[in-house]
């Protein structure tokens, strides 16, 4: 598919804290922006000045056209001074945006999907969730089943984005505040045998060791999925080579491949799990 | 000398044999093979390009993570990771041949004989229209900066590739020594055509909560605008020490960055962390000179380059 790719300034409309220490943010981008692919990233960079210097890296959580203009939602958890300074951007605000960037989720797979989150990771497959929902009328009922990692409670992120659009959401906290007790990937895998393998895809995104761990849980049950990788990155376009991530290639070798380019979307069974 | 406003200035600046259109260059490993940045803006426009380093087996690269932001810079630790010469020949080389800019090779070995079989094989290659030897890599275990830290090897290296091609060589010297103008000397002695600086300075960044780097290779090489006074003084100095042209980078973020560069002597500029930031940065900066030109009532950019005055006043 053609896709224009542009770097825009945007403004933002609206930038709120959602759960402890993870946000929200909506800019408003000219109409021209692309369409983006549930899984694709933007480079998003607040204001001018060098600090911080290089843009940041975000999956788009929605995308909404209005006419002259389209919105796009960012969710972003606080972690270093890039998205400290992000959360003091206030309405109005202008912010610099290059995208949309990379590989989306295959978007017509499976009739039966289940989500596996870890944290902000949440914020493409709420994207997909409502995408895949949203064209049912061509491509007949989907079952959507989510599993939400966190921390605690209070740090659950996009739940309440998820339910409309998923016939099951499953929690899982760390601490057992709400929902199971353990990680999403133990979670699921008490589930992973009540699942019609063939009838069934994954689509996942969260932290490597999350993401590492659901590989286990699927590792031989012959269930597709497909996972979204994060790595830090300086361009975002493929020309920095800083996002690598090691896969196994067809002969048998491993090698590396751009996270903003090749990815983030890769079929699980591509990357090398036990190193980066 | 004097401009009446009607006209626009001239851009075009000559390195050596090497004629550019105007002085502003993407630096190598900044820019890709050049198309992934032709959806962002006009590659014509651009004085010319530089290659992501080509050795002469494809390089794998180092583990990630690769890269850090550090205060007004980045740290990285990519380790050379390209598709090698002969896939670079027969996949990147012909949508090069395509643009009207200047295109030049950065070249990487990790021998004196491998240096000068890269570089044999990449004369004649039609997009190709100068060489510039990486020399100075901080992020590879053998080769880079070993090599132009020494000026005997330094030396050494020049030659051979001199005596491979019949391109323009320019060096890319290393700020990694006490004395750069030491290794300049030799490298131009050795038959280098012109000479580039600054690499990245060697750096390293620390996450206090697990007591782990922040690289996976441990340390790397620092670009960005926390390195460029310190590329502004080398420069000066080199340009003071060789009689060959010197092409300045380290941390040009804009057109007022550049121009330091060029009062300070450099003929031209490479742009490399700004790509990072704004893909079509080297647009803003060539407008930027020339409006800067225009706004002083300078005719020519060559006018411009080397005036630097350290008169006491």
């Amino acid at each position: 598919m053609e896709q224009t790719q542009k770097r825009e300034t945007g403004i933002v409309r609206s930038n709120r804290e959602t759960a402890r220490g993870h946000y929200v943010i909506e800019v408003e981008l000219p109409g021209l922006f692309g369409v983006v692919c549930p899984g694709q990233f933007v480079m998003f960079r607040p204001g001018t000045g060098e600090t911080p210097l290089l843009s940041r890296p975000f999956s788009v959580c929605s995308q909404t056209e209005t006419g002259e203009t389209t919105r796009i939602e960012l969710l972003y958890r606080v972690v270093g001074a890039g998205t400290a300074r992000m959360a003091l951007l206030r309405q109005g605000d202008t912010v610099n945006v290059l995208g949309p960037l990379g590989r989306g989720f295959d978007m017509d797979e499976g009739r039966r999907v289940i989500l596996v989150a870890g944290g902000v990771g949440v914020a493409p497959l709420i994207f997909y969730a409502g995408l895949r929902r949203a064209r049912e009328e061509d491509s007949g009922r989907v079952r959507i089943v989510a599993y939400v990692g966190a921390a605690d409670e209070e740090s659950i992120v996009g739940v309440e984005r998820l339910e409309p659009h998923c016939d099951e959401v499953k929690i899982a906290t760390d601490d057992g505040s709400r929902g199971f007790r353990g990680t999403v990937t133990e979670l699921f895998r008490n589930d992973v045998k009540y699942y019609e393998k063939k009838a069934v895809v994954v689509r996942a995104c969260g932290p490597r060791a999350m993401l590492s761990a659901l590989a286990d849980v699927l590792d031989g049950q012959g269930i597709a999925c497909q996972v979204s990788m994060e790595e830090r990155m300086a361009c975002g376009i493929g020309a920095c080579l800083g996002c690598a991530v090691k896969v196994r290639l067809g002969d048998g070798s491993v090698g590396y491949r751009r996270v903003c380019k090749e990815g983030p979307v890769f079929d699980m069974e591509d990357i090398d799990w036990h190193e980066n | 000398m004097k401009t009446d406003g009607a006209e626009r200035p001239n851009m075009a600046v000559s390195i050596g044999r090497l004629v550019l259109k105007n002085p502003v260059i993407t630096a190598s490993g900044t820019f890709g093979y050049g198309e992934e940045f032709a959806p962002y803006l006009d590659l014509d426009r651009l004085g010319g390009m530089v290659i992501k380093g080509i050795s002469e087996k494809p390089r794998m690269g180092n583990p990630s993570p690769r890269i850090v932001e550090t205060p007004s810079g980045l740290l990285n630790a990519i380790g050379l990771e390209n598709v090698g010469v002969d896939a670079f020949i027969t996949e990147k080389a012909p949508f090069l041949e395509t643009l009207d800019t200047t295109v030049i090779a950065n070249i990487f070995g990790e021998s004196v004989d491998e240096y000068a079989r890269v570089a044999g094989k990449l004369t004649g290659v039609k997009c190709v229209d100068a060489l510039e030897v990486n020399i100075s890599c901080p992020n590879v275990k053998r080769g880079g900066m070993d090599i132009g830290a020494d000026p005997e090897q330094a030396a050494e290296v020049t030659r051979a590739v001199r005596q491979a091609t019949n391109l323009p060589v320019i060096v890319k010297l290393t700020p990694n020594v006490t004395d750069i103008t030491a290794v300049a000397r030799r490298v131009e002695a050795a038959g280098a055509d012109a000479l580039s600086l600054i690499n990245t300075l060697r750096g390293m960044s620390v996450d206090i909560y697990t007591a782990r780097p922040r690289l996976a290779n441990v340390t790397g090489g620092l670009s960005g605008p926390a390195i460029r006074p310190l590329a502004v003084l080398m420069v000066w100095e080199t340009v003071q020490a060789v009689s060959i042209p010197v092409i300045g980078m380290g941390g040009i973020m804009n057109a007022c960055d550049a121009l330091e560069f060029l009062i300070a002597g450099a003929r031209a500029i490479e742009v490399g962390t700004a790509n990072f930031v704004n893909p079509a940065a080297v647009l803003d900066i060539i407008d930027g000179i020339e409006r800067h030109l225009g706004d002083a009532c300078v005719d020519d950019i060559n006018d411009i380059i080397g005036t630097l005055d350290c008169r006491r006043k």
